[in-house]
């Protein structure tokens, strides 16, 4: 049963995330995204990671992607096409980088296979203990705290960027 | 041309007495991880428009999560490696906020968002 969640959610995330890179239309491109978004969402459910799976779901295909298509709508006129000759340096290189990627992954993978690395069974829901994590002095309150900051920067910096003077102008 | 990278790569990973389950071995998280990085590197390197760099970059972003999460599920690391991607979700939601804001005020200064023609540094 696993095992089938994961063909079909590792289907779903490359299939999206090669739409992204070849779909003319960058409407279809952004819904490849959300695809491939959903895909990765689930294999961390396939993983164990159930509140990360969760967080996935609201901030990324929720949040990141509805303002990917409001920045879509405001400001792409012409169609996407992509000359030729770029596709072909891109492949190229991908091609490249792909192969050293493999490489890199037997490398890697012969390491944990010397080492033998145990599989746990079944993880136990992370919820809680994740909320434990956030709010431990000795572990992540502090990087948490910086987090909220940070929000509040963004929070204000995105509204002083796009906003209007008062003069009407920039 | 996946399923065969996917078997030769559990081949290399034979010792692994889990190879032949796709969830239970970690070389089939690399390998989806993998695609997901290149499939984000080739959209920033043949686009041109700057939103489809974002988005690249949003691929290359989850895929660099989801080898966190494989890693510390199959190394025995507990939570840290969930924790990092946490992490690593919500600076890309602020990143995404910021620069987006970034486009759309390019958008308003110069009339389009090819990121070959802003480049008014440059005079």
């Amino acid at each position: 049963m696993l095992d089938f969640m994961f063909v079909v959610f590792a289907g779903l995330a490359v299939f999206g995330a090669l739409a992204l890179f070849a779909h003319p239309s960058i409407v279809h491109g952004v819904f490849g995204l959300v695809a491939a978004l959903l895909g990765v969402a689930g294999l961390y459910w396939t993983l164990g990671a159930d509140f990360l799976g969760a967080t996935q779901l609201l901030l990324y295909v929720g949040g990141v992607t509805v303002l990917l298509l409001f920045a879509v709508m405001l400001s792409t006129r012409d169609s996407q096409r992509i000359a030729f000759g770029r596709y072909l340096i891109g492949a190229l290189l991908i091609g490249l980088l792909g192969a050293q990627l493999v490489h890199a992954a037997k490398g890697v993978m012969s390491v944990l296979a010397e080492t033998g690395a145990p599989l746990v069974a079944d993880p136990p829901p992370t919820t809680p203990e994740i909320g434990a994590a956030f709010l431990d002095r000795n572990r992540y309150l502090l990087p948490f705290e910086a987090i909220s900051v940070l929000l509040l920067v963004v929070l204000v910096g995105a509204v002083t960027l796009v906003r209007r003077g008062p003069e009407g102008g920039r | 041309m996946i399923a065969a990278l996917l078997q030769e790569a559990q081949a290399a990973a034979a010792p692994q007495a889990a190879a032949a389950h796709f969830a239970g071995s970690l070389s089939s998280y690399l390998l989806v991880s993998g695609a997901l990085f290149l499939a984000g590197v080739a959209t920033i390197l043949v686009r041109r428009n700057a939103l489809y760099v974002l988005m690249g970059v949003e691929l290359i972003l989850n895929a660099a999560n989801l080898n966190f999460v494989a890693f510390a599920r199959f190394g025995g690391y507990g939570l840290d490696g969930q924790m990092f991607a946490l992490f690593v979700i919500i600076l890309a939601a602020a990143e995404a906020a910021i620069a987006l804001a970034i486009v759309l005020r390019i958008f308003h200064d110069f009339g389009s968002i090819d990121i070959t023609r802003t480049d008014s540094l440059r005079d």
